[in-house]
């Protein structure tokens, strides 16, 4: 997602953690009741506006393209690449969120799919048990943050990935920073780097929204006011995936608690 | 490989068990009606005839005044008898046809009952998986509360994402965007279903 910020990594170490301090001093800002917190709505809604015209013109026709006439087999290889690169992320997010057992099996999936996977088409080791996580560091910051996990702090629109908040932008140039993939790359070269990157982002972007489609024209056609009730929609459905994680009561926890069970019998 | 057979053991036992248990409790029986007339509806009807079809289970299985007035929120006392009946008839033509929409892809899914909780304030959660015949289980949370017609829906939220709170969100920008007035919107809503 954040591989757009790749040239000014530097940059965003230092800025990730003023961002970060600042966030912290303000406690997240005031977001009232229910509706986000919004100061910025002017801005984001200039932002919006363009992210949909890109949209419109270029994004969409194109994941419209890859969702009708990409095979399946390969629009799965392609989703398991991505997720394949973000695994590193997610151990990391994983042994900060204070679960190393889960971070050792991500790592183990990482291994075995970009090995036996072929770099992660295949997901091999879902086959063989162990099943696939997504962690960012948005959602670390949102499980230790004493908040609820609807107050992610200022809502903001990115240029071309779109809703985000405090909480959640700041998670994205921190999974950018610790990116093993990113350090190595720009280590090697800044061209190699600028390669991995784009790339990246533009696979990212193709299976993100091609898996986007249904949802968001639903919910532009059935709204008012598209900006509003996408604030909202992203605001709950991160909210929930956050909570889920505090309380440890999403299917995945479930079927974790019930492992632990059966390993103790 | 082990790990595997486990895992897909625990999946098929849950699967198993959750029909039992879905048995008990009026809520989960009112979510399982009505996830079973609307999958009748599907296979017989096409078009006008299913949205009409689907236009009857929104009035009988959900409370659309109570939805309605917590979607206009503080708006709700500022608006006139009239105002009301138009809205909430624009709503219910409007989710009408959102859901007649949503259905026509309908390609087989099931919708299965897990598990109910009863809060404090006499609301049940119905927790429920929509089982896609290809991809991820998606979870649909049902808010139930007994109104002055027996249980009725009060909410539905897929993925996290409550219908009521959206709409709310929705709804009060476009107020507050237009004067700060209900006029507007009702006019808009109109407008739309009849699109």
């Amino acid at each position: 997602m954040v591989e757009g910020f790749f040239k000014h990594v530097a940059i965003i170490r230092h800025s990730a953690l003023a961002l970060a301090a600042a966030v912290a001093l303000t406690g997240c800002g005031d977001t009232g009741v229910n509706e986000p917190w919004d100061p910025l709505e002017g801005p984001n809604r200039f932002v919006f506006s363009i992210n949909r015209a890109v949209d419109t013109i270029a994004v969409r026709p194109v994941a419209v393209f890859y969702r009708d006439w990409m095979p399946a087999a390969g629009q799965r290889g392609l989703h398991n690449v991505v997720d394949n690169l973000g695994e590193p992320v997610t151990a990391i997010n994983e042994v900060v969120q204070g679960s190393p057992g889960r971070a050792a099996t991500t790592v183990g999936r990482f291994l075995i799919n970009s090995t036996i996977g072929v770099a992660g088409i295949f997901d091999v080791a879902s086959r063989i048990g162990l099943s696939k996580t997504k962690e960012g560091m948005g959602d670390t910051i949102g499980y230790y943050a004493g908040v609820e996990p609807e107050n992610g702090g200022f809502y903001m629109v990115l240029p071309v990935i779109g809703p985000s908040n405090a909480r959640d932008g700041v998670g994205l140039a921190i999974d950018a920073a610790v990116d093993p993939f990113s350090i190595i790359t720009f280590g090697i070269s800044n061209t190699a780097g600028w390669i991995y990157a784009g790339t990246r982002f533009g696979a990212t972007l193709l299976d993100r929204r091609s898996r986007t489609l249904f949802a968001l024209d639903d919910l532009e056609k059935n709204s008012v006011d598209y900006y509003a009730a996408l604030k909202s929609a992203y605001t709950q459905q991160r909210a929930d995936v956050i909570r889920q994680k505090r309380d440890k009561t999403g299917p995945r926890a479930e079927l974790e608690q019930r492992d632990k069970v059966a390993l103790v019998r | 490989m082990f790990a595997s057979r486990r895992a897909f053991l625990c999946l098929a036992a849950t699967a198993v068990a959750l029909p039992a248990r879905a048995a008990d409790g009026p809520a989960a029986q009112l979510i399982e009606k009505a996830a079973a007339e609307v999958i009748e509806l599907i296979k017989t009807t096409k078009g006008a005839q299913l949205e009409a079809g689907i236009r009857g289970v929104l009035l009988k299985y959900f409370d659309i005044p109570y939805m309605g007035q917590a979607a206009l929120a503080t708006h709700w006392n500022a608006t006139s008898p009239e105002q009301r009946e138009r809205f909430l008839k624009a709503v219910i033509s409007s989710e009408a046809r959102a859901y007649t929409e949503r259905f026509s892809k309908y390609g087989g899914q099931t919708l299965s009952v897990a598990r109910v909780s009863q809060r404090p304030n006499g609301v049940s959660v119905v927790d429920s998986r929509l089982n896609q015949t290809n991809g991820q289980p998606i979870n649909i949370q049902w808010e139930v509360r007994n109104t002055g017609q027996g249980l009725r829906i009060t909410d539905v939220k897929i993925e996290g994402v409550s219908m009521v709170m959206t709409h709310r969100s929705d709804f009060n920008s476009y107020i507050s965007s237009h004067g700060g007035k209900v006029e507007p919107l009702i006019d808009e809503l109109e407008a739309k279903s009849n699109r």
